[in-house]
């Protein structure tokens, strides 16, 4: 069995902790002040309009969300802001419904200064699951740094609390060494 | 109730951590990222499809890094034979991602990556289980005869074929003491690889046994060397999902939040037991997720018109977490009893120290 020193244990505990709590802190930080969405939603991948796919979501046929048409940098409400492919994403926009879509007007539909949403989502299959897909994530570029960005955070987070549960066990004593692997 | 941004849904963050604490156990304990029982979760718990697949793969690769840390202590760490394999683990995963998407533009892939499922867990179950058995048994008869018990006992002999294998560069595994073709090696993180691309998953249930019964590694030095590939592949697939925007920070962070204790609980209990009690655990997570897999591929073969299927087969994924957690927590219990001198069963006995 291993033989712990309590101060170094206690160092290492208090150490992880803070760096672990840091993260935490940032990462939900972050992602509640919409920093991190906003960084996330990159530009738009094809021709259409950026929405809050969120507010349309219990429109039907007979009743649909009716979204106006205006150019400005947020969504806030019941907007449909016209993004070309490669524009950046409006603030608040988490979808963006395509001209193809439109066109077909099966599920949305343009009218006048005004977007229709008739049908905001449908039911799809995947590994024999069934899930709601809408409108959201659709027709959206992500930044590529925002994965790298996520990846590590991860391994980060992976690191300290690993580290963090490794001090605990030294500093109450618990002495975990490396274990015989005979045959 | 939470509101996840990104995701799109409202989801109660407490049943997240839960998952996170539930898996973490089972992957510390048998050396899987257990990304079979933590999509269909997601899903049921709202989340879209593609989400519930990023989310999975992220939080599995920070869950991952928690155990490792942990098993890196334990000693459980071969990383000659992790470093050797990482290559052929990554050659394996572009393969198995490139013959879904062939599949897939064929229209048949959901089909077939649920047949692939079924067959591989079953026939992978079915070994694990009667070799255990049979090494359960003879665990049995030296203990009656009150001979020393090691760590591991393993009765197949496809270890001893595979290291007989005369191709160069041979390498010393000094943690996993095997002497073994480093082509082997590669070769077994690349089939493994394939697999894990091509079903969308860490891989682990086709790892720990490859490397115990393929390499001839023991069981824990499996578990805690799976772990460091789940931890690669996991952080490659999470690149891959978070630049395709399928990924939902704030679930991942409340699953690791729970995967932190699970981890420690699932890795430090395997110091508790011997390497046969690991791989009864594993071959019963096998038959439970070949049971969830056949009934969703029933389903998707009827046409998607019997839902009570599908039901069935989420309600079997989810009790099969708490199933396997149980078990785990009784067989460390037993053990703790075990070396305080009291009673426990005499089929545990030989399985746990």
């Amino acid at each position: 069995m291993a033989e712990v020193n309590r101060g170094k244990a206690a160092f290492k505990f208090c150490f992880w902790l803070v760096v672990g709590v840091a993260l935490f802190g940032y990462i939900i930080y972050t992602y509640s002040s919409g920093r991190m969405i906003q960084w996330y939603y990159y530009t738009a991948s094809l021709d259409g309009y950026a929405v809050d796919a969120n507010l349309s979501m219990n429109a039907t046929k007979e009743k649909p969300a009716v979204l106006s048409i205006r150019k400005q940098d947020t969504v806030d409400g019941l907007v449909a802001i016209p993004v070309s492919k490669g524009d950046r994403l409006p603030k608040n926009a988490n979808g963006v419904i395509s001209q193809a879509e439109l066109k077909s007007g099966k599920r949305a539909v343009v009218e006048g200064q005004t977007v229709k949403v008739m049908i905001p989502w449908q039911i799809k299959e995947t590994k024999g699951f069934k899930f709601k897909d809408t409108f959201k994530h659709k027709g959206i570029k992500t930044n590529p740094w925002a994965g790298a960005w996520n990846v590590a955070m991860v391994l980060a987070l992976g690191v300290s609390l690993g580290l963090l549960a490794e001090g605990f066990t030294d500093l109450v004593g618990w002495k975990i060494g490396k274990i015989e692997h005979g045959h | 109730m939470f509101d996840f941004a990104i995701a799109g849904v409202q989801a109660p963050f407490f049943l997240l951590v839960l998952v996170g604490l539930t898996v973490g156990i089972v992957g510390g304990f048998i050396g899987v990222g257990g990304g079979y029982m933590v999509t269909p979760a997601l899903i049921v718990f709202g989340f879209p499809g593609y989400m519930a697949s990023g989310i999975d793969m992220t939080h599995i690769c920070g869950k991952g890094l928690v155990s490792t840390v942990r098993h890196r202590q334990l000693g459980n760490i071969d990383w000659t034979l992790a470093l050797s394999m990482i290559a052929g683990t990554m050659l394996g995963v572009e393969l198995g991602i490139r013959l879904l998407v062939y599949f897939k533009n064929l229209g048949i892939s959901g089909v077939v990556l649920l047949m692939t499922s079924v067959a591989l867990m079953f026939t992978l179950f079915l070994y694990t289980q009667f070799e255990t058995r049979r090494a359960h048994k003879k665990m049995a008869e030296m203990e009656k005869a009150g001979e020393k018990l090691g760590r591991e006992l393993q009765t197949s002999n496809l270890p001893k074929f595979f290291q007989t294998i005369p191709l160069a560069p041979i390498i010393r595994c000094r943690a996993a003491r095997v002497i073994v073709s480093m082509w082997v090696i590669v070769l077994v993180g690349m089939v493994t690889g394939v697999l894990a691309g091509f079903l969308g998953v860490g891989g682990g249930f086709v790892r720990v046994p490859a490397l115990v019964y393929v390499v001839g590694a023991s069981t824990h030095i499996a578990v805690g060397t799976d772990l460091v590939e789940i931890v690669i592949s996991g952080a490659y697939g999470a690149l891959r999902h978070s630049i395709e925007g399928n990924v939902d920070m704030m679930a991942v962070l409340f699953m690791i939040a729970g995967a932190m204790f699970g981890a420690q609980v699932g890795s430090i209990a395997t110091s508790y037991v011997r390497g046969p009690a690991i791989r009864y655990i594993l071959s019963y997570s096998l038959i439970l997720a070949t049971l969830g897999a056949a009934l969703r591929l029933t389903y998707v073969l009827t046409g998607q018109s019997v839902e009570w299927l599908s039901l069935t087969a989420v309600v079997l994924t989810l009790g099969e977490m708490i199933f396997l957690c149980l078990f785990i927590s009784s067989l460390v219990w037993f053990a703790v009893r075990r070396r305080g001198g009291k009673w426990v069963p005499d089929w545990v006995a030989p399985l746990v120290i």
